[in-house]
């Protein structure tokens, strides 16, 4: 079946079967480029390797039908490259050591992603509690939670800093 | 691979039932397919039902609230009509399901549809006397949640499509709280166990006891809801309460399995049903399933 979306900000068309999951769509083609950074772990909507965002909310794409993007927008890391927030988040993961073999870093970022984005309009600063939430669809089964925790609070810190100093400016 | 040979995405109520009952050969509903695509059942067509107008979440002039089957998880854990509706029963029922990208797409109308003993929306619903209402290509029909379910993973529906749910603003308010035991918090619950129960000044109105996961479907401990019914507060002493848990208790039907004996959840449903009354009475309305483990319930 041809499947329209707009996958990182521009209009595609997939051919996919109609049993076809986004995340088998979008990780295996047919449709070139592939998006990589979506990974496959359990297939069971658990572990969170394979999440992206559809209209702005993170979903589980093994979870999802790809026929369900028709006519709507998929954003996975690949285009969030060089989205002030989102590099933000890359350098924060990786200078609090929370990336080892990886596998589990493009999901956490698209949760922590959307997290500190619907922080930002909501006004608000996301505490220990919110990240360990927005976290919780994420296994990650080298570094655990404490790192990339501390990495978000870290970043989350900064932008209530930028915040408060443009509130400040007005 | 889900081997489907069609995607029918339906337009309107009226619609998706008219594709369903079309054929040729077998087909489901689809909303979010979190259910679906962990067990692909086998069948020719899927009907997606998440733009038939059917996520709405609204309150009605006499104070009932209604939620559409598509309404996702995540909606109708954070809608203010939701969060302040029977001490936010529901919404903390639904927050507690899965994880947060699961609840972007799953449904209440998938948890129900589903109809598993453990559905974690059930046993809220019940405790608030749910009404489905359900379609069909030229009828509506609508029917009290206790009625819906059949057996595992069984439900009256049969090609029908379930619009959704409506519960009814007890005269005096509902007040509730509940508790669902697990292993793990990511784990199917052992035991569940909602209690509302509409204060009228001195006296119990309606009280309502509602179970999950201790039977082979979602059920109501009706004898036990009778013993509180219409009593006077001051009469619903601690030796009362274990009564009625007590009966509550002898009303489920639960199975051994590998997460727990039937013995112990029978047990565990006396314990919750006693600790919830008093706690309801007492005008707490705790309604955080699930992070409890064995032992620290309410
Ligand atoms: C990782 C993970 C964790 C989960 N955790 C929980 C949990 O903690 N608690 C819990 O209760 N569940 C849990 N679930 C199960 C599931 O997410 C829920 O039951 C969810 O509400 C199902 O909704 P859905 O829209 O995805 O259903 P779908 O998969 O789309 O459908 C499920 C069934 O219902 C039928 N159906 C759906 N809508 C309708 C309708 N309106 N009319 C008629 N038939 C319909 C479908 O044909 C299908 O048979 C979990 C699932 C996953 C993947
Ligand atoms: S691969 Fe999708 S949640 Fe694990
Ligand atoms: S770093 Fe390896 S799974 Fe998280």
């Amino acid at each position: 079946m041809k499947i329209v979306v707009k996958l990182n900000g521009r209009n595609r068309e997939w051919e996919a079967a109609p049993g076809a999951t986004l995340l088998s769509v979008l990780r295996d083609g047919p449709q070139e480029p592939r998006m990589t950074s979506v990974k496959r772990g359990c297939e069971t909507g658990d572990c969170g390797a394979c999440t992206v965002l559809l209209d702005g909310q993170p979903v589980n794409s093994c979870v999802v039908a790809a026929a369900r993007a028709h006519g709507h927008a998929v954003t996975t890391i690949e285009g969030l490259a060089g989205d002030p927030l989102m590099t933000a988040l890359q350098a924060a993961l990786v200078e609090h050591a929370a990336v080892q073999c990886g596998y589990c870093s493009p999901g956490m970022l698209v949760s922590l992603y959307h997290l500190l984005k619907e922080c930002r309009a909501a006004g608000t600063t996301p505490g220990d509690h919110a990240i360990r939430e927005a976290l919780s669809g994420n296994l990650c089964r080298c570094t655990g939670y404490v790192k990339p925790v501390a990495a978000a609070t870290a970043v989350a810190a900064t932008l209530a800093a930028v915040g408060r100093a443009e509130a400040g400016a007005r | 691979m889900w081997e489907l040979k069609e995607y029918r995405i339906a337009g309107s109520i009226g619609e998706a039932v008219a594709m369903m009952r079309r054929g040729p050969g077998k087909g489901v509903y689809i909303a979010g397919g979190t259910d679906l695509f962990l067990f692909p059942p086998a069948c020719d067509y899927v009907v997606d039902i998440n733009h038939v107008g059917m996520s709405n979440i609204a309150r009605t002039p006499d104070g009932d609230l209604f939620i559409g089957a598509a309404a996702t998880l995540h909606d109708i854990a954070t809608c203010p009509l939701v969060t302040g509706f029977a001490g936010g029963l529901v919404s903390a029922a639904a927050a507690h399901c899965g994880n947060r990208p699961v609840r972007t797409t799953a449904t209440i109308g998938g948890n129900l549809c589903n109809a598993l003993p453990s559905a974690d929306l059930a046993p809220a619903l019940l405790a608030l006397d749910a009404v489905c209402y359900i379609a069909d290509e030229d009828s509506q029909e609508s029917l009290p949640l206790e009625e819906f379910f059949t057996g595992p993973r069984r439900t009256v529906l049969d090609g029908r499509l379930l619009v959704g749910i409506a519960l009814s603003a007890a005269s005096g308010g509902w007040r509730a709280a509940a508790r669902r035991l697990t292993r793990s918090a990511e784990d199917i619950a052992l035991v569940q166990v909602a209690v509302a129960l509409e204060i009228d000044g001195d006296r119990v109105g309606a009280a309502r006891i509602a179970l999950g996961s201790v039977a082979p479907v979602p059920m109501r401990a009706m004898l036990a809801e009778a013993l509180v019914e219409g009593e006077l507060i001051a009469n619903l002493d601690p030796d009362r309460l274990a009564d009625a848990a007590a009966i509550a208790a002898g009303e489920c039907e639960p199975i051994d399995d590998h997460r727990a004996s039937a013995e112990y959840r029978r047990e565990m449903v006396g314990v919750l049903t006693r600790r919830l009354l008093a706690s309801v009475l007492a005008g707490s309305t705790d309604t955080s399933p699930g992070t409890d483990n064995e032992g620290g319930a309410a």
